[in-house]
């Protein structure tokens, strides 16, 4: 049970720097690319702060903390919080996301890097004893307008 | 039933445990043909409403006002499902009251997130001590896999029902109803609370909370609010599930059953080291930076008694312990089964760890689990352990309570025979009068039964025994509140 707690942590520790560092999507390389993803979170429980996600276009980055292809910070307003991620490519992608309570910029953790901060992946995928994988977190994005929502608890 | 179980332990062990549990010829029997103490691990499936127990000798000694609160799991299958381990049941936590010379027994499941989950999923779908997951699980944090089963204690007018790996559940000391977890502080939320808390004779309480070599040290005051709470790090990443102190000292024993490696269930990720030793780390409560470190040789534990500290600076407590984890990381989980596994039976030991930094232990020469002393002693020089033990070949759980005395080396034991599983017994005081408490599970009534001891005439049996109206099974640990 406790190594539970130590890679849901983990899970989380690249996502943190990710936002800090890139607050804005990275331009996508391909002229093709056009497609907007809007990820609407619901069910805020507490109506401060902000949303922090990572967005993932493959397996490898995803369930190993890899690089995200974006992050970005989604200011909660009431139960809700909204980011929209423009010019990507048509793909496979998947979500992992905090809420950061106390605007800290980071998960916050017990002493054992518990996560104390409510967070969720895309799908509302759930892990089995550590986050949730790619296999159950990735959703397609066409070339059009998508919206995905996540519960966040 | 019996083949799910082991389809899992294929799907969830390695080779060599996967095949002898799959060629243990009983198994296939155990659910038509299963053992009389089965009752012992047997699902309770609503809870119990206040009962008047049945007097079946004796007479109530005077002044004897109270109650014995009790913690063990008592619901292991679903539906064809079950847990893979003893440790793995829903708490269900029993009140054997005594008042104006009646018992009454009431018992109550403590309401957990895993148990809502699995009570909505009609199946036993959540991970733990030796369990793996099922279809249908749910961890977001260690909570969601608790199962408040262990132990019970009482602090600021509430009860604590205690598990290991996570938070202490608050319980009404009346209704028995569940209050929720109990979050000593925001940012300790969901932190593992030890089901052994070692509480001072003036009521504060010491506790652990262990993640391999991390290690939290509680300090809570008599009325079961958060003094401190300090992270410090192990020597070694031992299984630690109980600990013990002096007036003075944490002494804190790290046994060869070391967590080296990720693997769930969490029993899986334990290896048996016994080329390591055995070290006990001793830490000033004063001054948690203040340790020292003493070397034994190996052994495996669950239970320790009280410690205390001579004026020459020697630091003594007695144990229970085995030979090797094999009744934890194997016989435990076969129970569920109703399957008997012979593995070494725990011996009272006492440790003595030297002002020179030597340390060394010698046995007493008898089976003994859940060793307990007076409360009001706690942390204290004592001669006295008692304990539960006489261990019967074929079949598992004790058979007699005793009174082992380390001065006389006697131990005033009443056996209570093949018929009983004999459960933890514990000194209370009424007055200047001193008695012992406990339960047992007649397997001939098929009923539980509440005895109680004169604790200095153990042997002359009890001076009075109730019972139930049904069996409970076999629990693990309480208090006399």
């Amino acid at each position: 049970m406790n190594l539970i707690a130590a890679i849901t942590a983990a899970a989380f520790a690249t996502l943190t720097i990710a936002a800090h560092a890139a607050p804005v999507v990275t331009t996508p390389a391909v002229a093709a690319a056009s497609a907007t993803l809007t990820v609407r979170f619901t069910g805020i429980a507490t109506p401060t702060g902000a949303v922090l996600l990572s967005l993932f276009a493959n397996e490898a980055d995803f369930d190993t903390g890899g690089k995200p292809v974006a992050s970005t910070m989604a200011p909660v307003k009431g139960d809700t919080a909204e980011a929209v991620f423009t010019g990507l490519p048509a793909g496979q992608y998947a979500v992992k996301a905090f809420h950061d309570i106390d605007g800290d910029g980071k998960m916050g953790t017990t002493p054992f890097g518990m996560p104390l901060e409510p967070y969720a992946f895309s799908n509302d995928a759930v892990g089995e004893a550590g986050p949730a994988k790619w296999a159950v977190a990735n959703f397609a994005v066409g070339t059009g307008a998508v919206v995905h929502s996540i519960k966040i608890r | 039933m019996i083949t799910d179980t082991l389809l899992d332990r294929r799907q969830m062990l390695g080779g060599a445990v996967a095949l002898s549990a799959l060629t243990v010829p009983h198994g296939a029997n155990a659910a038509t043909t299963r053992p009389d103490w089965f009752l012992g691990v047997d699902d309770v499936v609503a809870d119990v409403p206040q009962q008047r127990l049945t007097r079946i000798h004796g007479r109530v000694p005077a002044g004897l006002d109270g109650t014995l609160y009790r913690n063990g799991p008592a619901r292991f299958r679903r539906a064809g499902t079950a847990s893979g381990h003893w440790f793995d049941g829903d708490g269900l936590i029993r009140a054997w009251a005594v008042r104006d010379g009646a018992a009454t027994l009431t018992a109550r499941f403590v309401d957990t997130p895993k148990r809502r989950l699995e009570e909505r999923a009609g199946a036993m779908v959540q991970p733990g001590f030796g369990t793996a997951s099922r279809t249908g699980s749910r961890v977001t944090s260690a909570d969601d896999t608790n199962a408040a089963n262990t132990s019970v204690i009482a602090a600021g007018g509430r009860l604590l029902a205690l598990w290991e790996a996570g938070s202490a559940f608050a319980v009404d000391p009346v209704t028995l109803a569940t209050i929720g977890p109990e979050i000593f502080r925001p940012d300790l939320a969901g932190m593992p609370f030890l089901a052994h808390p070692r509480v001072e004779p003036d009521g504060r309480i010491w506790n652990l909370g262990l993640s391999a070599k991390a290690a939290l040290i509680w300090r809570l005051s008599a009325a079961g609010k958060l003094e401190a709470a300090q992270a410090i790090e192990l020597p070694m990443g031992s299984y630690i599930h109980d600990f013990t102190a002096t007036a003075r000292h944490l002494v804190i024993v790290l046994q060869p059953w070391i967590q080296d490696h990720m693997a769930l269930p969490f029993v899986e990720s334990l290896s048996w080291k016994p080329e390591l030793g055995s070290k006990i780390l001793v830490i000033d409560k004063a001054d948690l930076t203040k340790r020292r470190v003493y070397d034994l040789p190996p052994f495996a534990a669950f239970h320790f008694g009280d410690a205390w500290e001579e004026s020459d600076g020697t630091i003594r407590f007695d144990g229970c312990f085995e030979a090797d984890p094999s009744f934890g990381r194997d016989a435990a989980r076969a129970l569920i089964d109703g399957r008997y596994m012979a593995v070494p039976s725990p011996r009272l030991t006492m440790v003595a760890l030297r002002p020179d930094g030597r340390a060394d232990m010698h046995a007493a020469g008898i089976d003994a689990e859940f060793p307990r002393s007076d409360p009001r002693g706690a942390g204290l020089p004592r001669s006295r352990t008692v304990h539960v033990g006489g261990y019967l070949p074929g079949r598992p759980f004790a058979a007699r309570v005793g009174v082992w005395d380390w001065r006389t080396g006697k131990n005033d034991a009443h056996d209570f025979g093949a018929r009983h599983l004999v459960e933890e017994f514990v000194p209370v005081s009424a007055g200047k009068r001193e008695w012992l408490m406990g339960t047992t599970v007649n397997l001939d009534t098929r009923r539980s039964e509440l005895h109680v001891f004169d604790a200095h005439h153990v042997a002359a049996g009890p001076v009075v025994s109730w019972t139930a109206d049904r069996a409970l099974p076999v629990s693990f640990h309480g208090n006399w509140v």
